[in-house]
């Protein structure tokens, strides 16, 4: 499996950021991870931290090194993360729960598989092209849902769903959508898609490597928004191809067998489950991943 | 078995102990952490490896292999692998000449170990602490101090590229090897910062060492706050001892002061990166090493002017002033404004 990918959050005019990415592969399967945490409830950033552990520490224990149903796996994972916000409230005895969006995406078999919640959003863009993008569960997207309520008008950004809330959440699932090579698939928040139009995300994105691209849009939405600006977050990557070959450089190249590697990173929050010791498993998983790293690292300098 | 003596330090495996394939030739050194042990390899070569084996939370008989850890300690114990765990995952990453390399990570006798390119040499410390006790005017030439902090900042350069931050960096951390190269050692503070800003774990501190931001619970950590060490190393390299600590240094500077005793024995240019390097506002700082890089290494004339008498008074005077006014607040660095305009 071959693909290049970038990620970058950035801090607008906001007191925190609240926005949350990561990426983590196996040699067979890649899952890309976004999660924007929602002000007006408390502890966003602590209910997008909790989306990207539930959901990638899931996949550390079901992709060995392939997922044997990404569907339901996806399914699994988004509906874990919400239980686990869910249960991180009630273990607080906070009034309101900690939520969040998210979007996930599997690359497994050359083809993407994603689903998401909330207004975070993933393009594909092929040949510079949009070949399709998520629809946001906002009543901006579905405006029948805002009329049929029968209330005054309703703010075109709220949103209807999302993880945490004690509503169970509503999940798209996509298509399973194989990828040709050079498609770029990209992860963002809505700091990024609020400024710049759906075109100029693809023109973008199609016309450069994705460690050129993505620093450029966020570039430009942090500029478009001003002083005011909301946090931008962007994870993407350009496809290669599903084989095992040599491999080029910038590109990620593919690992042994057990072997996984992560961005995600799991110490970083004060939540009941992060105390969690580590068991035996994610002792032998922790070693295992370093151990690869240094090797990945003495094959690129020929140490 | 009974638990000994918290208070007794775990044993040190003994030379000829295998550990992992290796074989211990003797420790080197002990820290909060663990042991390190110089040891030889299967293939015969010297590897340094670093033995988990946290003193507060295990022990160990002197001909045991395993550590023993109370059960009321396991949790402590398994979560501060964790860090272990990210030290390897900080250096697996990376490899240059002036950053220790990890070579291996293994299991064995119920704790970790992570094996380390091994280092012919002393610490800055080692020589700093020499240097000084020969008392000459200087500790290190002006010359010694630039190309010794070119090749740091070249490895600190590629830990910050990792989106790694040290955080511990002090003359004990730096190593001078036998053939005359500077290395970074003891990554057991780094952490990476991407995404982390909010839910950071603050990491033990070097007094004197440690920036301003060190302390406190919400301030962003970034790459100024591992220059703010190296300016602090130049200044230990330069003094032969540590500067004053950060909360000394915000309730009364007397950085300027000391900076200026070594003027003329320094160029006016190396005092000046040092002091820009420890400014206590983050943002007065040089924001990345690629931009100390640069100063540091712009070709000038290297001016020393000693300072004048008047001046030196008038120093003395901004730090005797800025102590009596109500609230305290660091006195304006280098300016001479207060003694000018005072009461």
């Amino acid at each position: 499996m071959k693909f290049d990918v970038f990620q970058v959050s950035r801090k607008g005019g906001r007191q925190k950021n609240e926005d949350r990415m990561g990426y983590s592969y196996t040699r067979e399967a890649g899952i890309f991870i976004l999660a924007d945490g929602m002000g007006g409830h408390p502890e966003g950033e602590v209910a997008a931290q909790i989306a990207l552990q539930a959901v990638s520490s899931l996949f550390q224990t079901r992709a060995c090194p392939r997922l044997a149903d990404v569907k339901a796996f996806l399914d699994e994972a988004v509906l874990s993360a919400h239980r686990q916000m869910l249960a991180y409230a009630a273990s607080k005895y906070m009034s309101d729960s900690p939520r969040t969006t998210v979007v996930v995406c599997v690359v497994q078999d050359g083809s993407a598989t994603w689903a998401h919640c909330g207004d975070s959003r993933l393009y594909l863009v092929r040949k510079g092209d949009m070949v399709l993008r998520t629809r946001d569960h906002s009543y901006a997207e579905y405006p029948h849902i805002g009329a049929n309520s029968g209330r005054q008008p309703v703010n075109r950004n709220v949103l209807f769903t999302c993880l945490g809330s004690p509503m169970r959440p509503m999940v798209d699932m996509s298509e399973t959508t194989p990828l040709l090579p050079r498609d770029r698939i990209l992860l963002c928040s809505d700091g990024l898609w609020s400024v710049l139009a759906d075109r100029e995300i693809s023109s973008v994105l199609g016309a450069h490597p994705v460690a050129e691209a993505v620093p450029e849009l966020v570039e430009r939405a942090l500029r478009g928004g001003g002083a005011a600006s909301d946090n931008v977050t962007v994870v993407a990557f350009e496809w290669e191809s599903a084989g095992v070959e040599k491999t080029p450089d910038g590109f990620i190249d593919t690992l042994a067998d057990q072997a996984y590697a992560s961005t995600v990173q799991g110490d970083a929050i004060d939540h009941p489950a992060d105390h969690r010791e580590l068991d035996e498993a994610a002792i032998e998983r922790s070693i295992a991943e370093i151990n690869e790293a240094i090797r990945r690292t003495a094959l690129r300098s020929g140490r | 078995m009974p638990a000994p003596l918290s208070k007794s330090k775990p044993s040190p495996l003994a030379p000829d102990t295998a550990i992992g394939g290796y074989r211990v030739v003797r420790r080197i050194s002990a820290g909060g952490f663990g042991i390190v042990y110089l040891a030889r390899s299967p293939e015969g070569h010297h590897v340094a490896i670093k033995e988990y084996l946290p003193s507060s939370l295990a022990s160990r008989a002197p001909d045991q292999l395993v550590p023993y850890v109370a059960a009321e300690k396991l949790s402590l114990y398994r979560l501060g692998l964790k860090s272990f765990f990210e030290e390897g995952r900080a250096l697996a990453q990376i490899s240059h000449t002036s950053v220790v390399s990890v070579l291996n990570f293994f299991r064995e006798n119920e704790t970790v170990y992570m094996v380390m390119n091994y280092l012919e040499g002393d610490t800055l410390q080692d020589f700093i602490i020499t240097a000084r006790d020969q008392r000459a005017q200087k500790v290190f030439r002006e010359s010694t101090i630039r190309s010794l902090f070119d090749e740091v900042l070249r490895g600190l350069r590629i830990v910050h590229q990792h989106k790694m931050l040290h955080l511990d960096i002090k003359p004990a951390n730096i190593f001078l090897t036998d053939d005359n190269k500077a290395v970074l050692i003891d990554f057991g503070a780094a952490r990476e910062v991407l995404n982390k800003e909010v839910y950071f774990v603050r990491p033990m501190y070097t007094p004197g060492f440690a920036a301003p931001e060190m302390y406190k619970r919400d301030a962003t950590l970034g790459p100024w706050t591992d220059i703010y060490a190296v300016g602090a190393c130049m200044y230990a390299c330069m003094q032969g001892f540590p500067p004053n600590d950060a909360p000394q240094r915000a309730a009364k500077d007397k950085l300027s002061v000391s900076l200026s005793r070594l003027r003329g024995v320094y160029s006016d240019h190396l005092i000046d990166v040092v002091k820009w390097c420890m400014a206590l506002d983050p943002l007065e700082r040089p924001q990345s090493v690629f931009a100390l890089q640069k100063e540091l290494g712009r070709l000038i004339e290297r001016r020393y002017t000693r300072l004048s008498m008047t001046e030196r008074v008038r120093l003395q005077l901004d730090l005797l002033l800025s102590d009596k006014r109500k609230p305290p607040r660091p006195p304006a660095v280098g300016g001479s404004a207060a003694a000018a305009n005072g009461p």
